[in-house]
């Protein structure tokens, strides 16, 4: 049985190993609005922030290229930072790019690498926390919407959405409506019928592509312990 | 010296409650879109806009901290908020104040560690005051940051108590608070009931605020399923328009 908890509230009498919770005096607290799940034990954040972690996609938009790096803006209370070496063709300021994280250092900046500028488009920004759910189980519901709209999309994982080409208008309302109903049951099917779609199973082969590190929830039960390299 | 004036009528407060009783709140949840998380809450006569931004990078950069995220808390009453003045431009004492006691409120929950080098800001806006703002801007901030996402170890919630003639009541207004004997504004983590804000004005014995104490326990209660309630409820509508 889900329950949506709220900050402060008490999950469990015991200490349970989870994203987005205290343990305090042997009890499990949450510190973040989302769905708890009793029997499974998993916790979904449905409001969170992001924090940079090893080989995830970011979209970012560069704001400063110095001399030998550039400084890419993250929508998040981080920096992203380009070392020019390793970035291939030419970055400009201004320009939206897609990397993935290659380290984090100690105050928080993300070192990212394998940059790819994103040329026109548009870009949507969502919260952190919907990032999984827009992606869905294997992702069934980013090529639920890319089926639907024939737009391209690139999802980075700190919420800014890159879209191009096809019907951007439909694509950008289906991503804010898996936004707002993140939570409630039966999504893949709902979004499907907007978008006059089949509703895309689980089962079929994995896209191929650059973003498909995470499997929607089960997200949260493997990267158990491997939470905060910046601590 | 304040005049003396009636404040009780045949055992009961000037407007109906008794001496445990809130006044009616309610609290909607993000009413502002550019906010990261925002509150908007009607206690009695109080209308109170809270929003919170970030974390974003501090600035200016000196102000920051390498270990830690920082609060910044601005509460301000607007020009047309109450029969007092409070016209001029920028904060006044008594705000510069009140938004220092609500940042450390915030300090003592928000989990701070997580954002080192950025900044957190609150920024409670009261639009019509009628006595216990400062409480009623707590409870509503704490609204507006769960809603932003911003890890918090509880919700604190705040209500004001005090003593008129002999009674110790509970969440005065605006015309109690001016001529009661005494008004204790209090903040409290209710997980713990760790007080987190407590001032006071006037005069009070031992035995008066211990039972003040119990009366905002109780509402407190009352306070955090309110609270509860608002933070929750866009995520109901959307549950219940789908079964």
């Amino acid at each position: 049985m889900k329950r949506l908890v709220i900050p402060g509230e008490i999950l469990a009498a015991k200490p349970l190993r989870l994203d987005d919770t205290i343990v305090e005096n042997g009890k499990t607290c949450s510190t973040a609005i989302g769905l708890f799940d009793e029997e499974r034990g998993t916790m979904i954040p449905l409001e969170g922030q992001w924090y940079p972690r090893f080989g995830e996609m970011v979209v970012g938009i560069v704001e400063e290229a110095k001399l030998n790096v550039y400084i890419v803006n993250l929508n998040a209370p981080y920096k992203g930072l380009i070392i020019s070496k390793y970035a291939e063709g030419d970055i400009r300021s201004g320009d939206v790019i897609e990397a993935s994280v290659k380290e984090l250092d100690k105050t928080g900046t993300a070192v990212l690498t394998r940059p790819r500028v994103l040329h026109g488009g548009k870009i949507l920004r969502i919260k952190p926390s919907k990032v999984p759910r827009v992606m869905g189980k294997g992702n069934t519901m980013v090529r639920q919407i890319q089926a639907g709209t024939k737009t391209s999309i690139t999802l980075g994982m700190n919420g800014l959405i890159w879209l191009k080409g096809g019907d951007i208008d439909l694509a950008i309302a289906a991503i804010n409506r898996v936004q707002n109903e993140a939570h409630v049951p039966g999504l893949t099917e709902r979004i499907a019928k907007m978008l006059g779609v089949k509703p895309e199973s689980i089962n079929g082969a994995p896209e191929e592509g650059r973003h498909h590190v995470h499997q929607g929830e089960a997200q949260h039960v493997e990267e158990e312990g491997i939470q905060e390299p910046m601590e | 010296m304040k005049e003396k004036k009636e404040l009780m009528k045949e055992g009961k407060r000037l407007d109906g409650r008794g001496m445990g009783d809130l006044r009616h709140i309610a609290i909607t949840a993000n009413p502002i879109k550019n906010a990261a998380g925002s509150a908007y809450i009607e206690w009695g006569g109080n209308k109170i806009l809270a929003a919170v931004y970030g974390p974003r990078e501090a600035l200016p950069k000196h102000i920051s901290d390498p270990q830690r995220a920082i609060i910044k808390c601005r509460y301000m009453m607007a020009p047309f908020s109450s029969l007092e003045e409070h016209g001029r431009v920028g904060m006044n004492r008594r705000a510069v104040e009140i938004s220092k006691v609500t940042k450390e409120t915030f300090e003592s929950v928000v989990m701070l560690e997580m954002f080192p080098g950025s900044e957190i800001s609150i920024m409670i806006e009261v639009l019509q005051g009628d006595g216990g703002t400062r409480a009623a801007g707590i409870t509503c901030a704490a609204v507006a940051m769960a809603l932003s996402g911003i890890p918090m170890t509880d919700l604190p919630y705040a209500v004001s108590a005090g003593k008129i003639g002999s009674d110790v009541v509970l969440d005065l207004n605006k015309i109690e608070d001016n001529y009661s004997d005494a008004d204790m504004p209090i903040a409290v983590n209710p997980r713990n009931r760790e007080v987190t804000l407590l001032q006071m004005d006037g005069e009070m014995t031992r035995e008066e605020i211990r039972k003040a104490m119990d009366m905002v326990i109780e509402a407190g209660k009352t306070i955090s399923r309110i609270q509860r309630e608002a933070i929750l409820a866009p995520y109901q509508k959307a549950s219940e328009a789908y079964g």
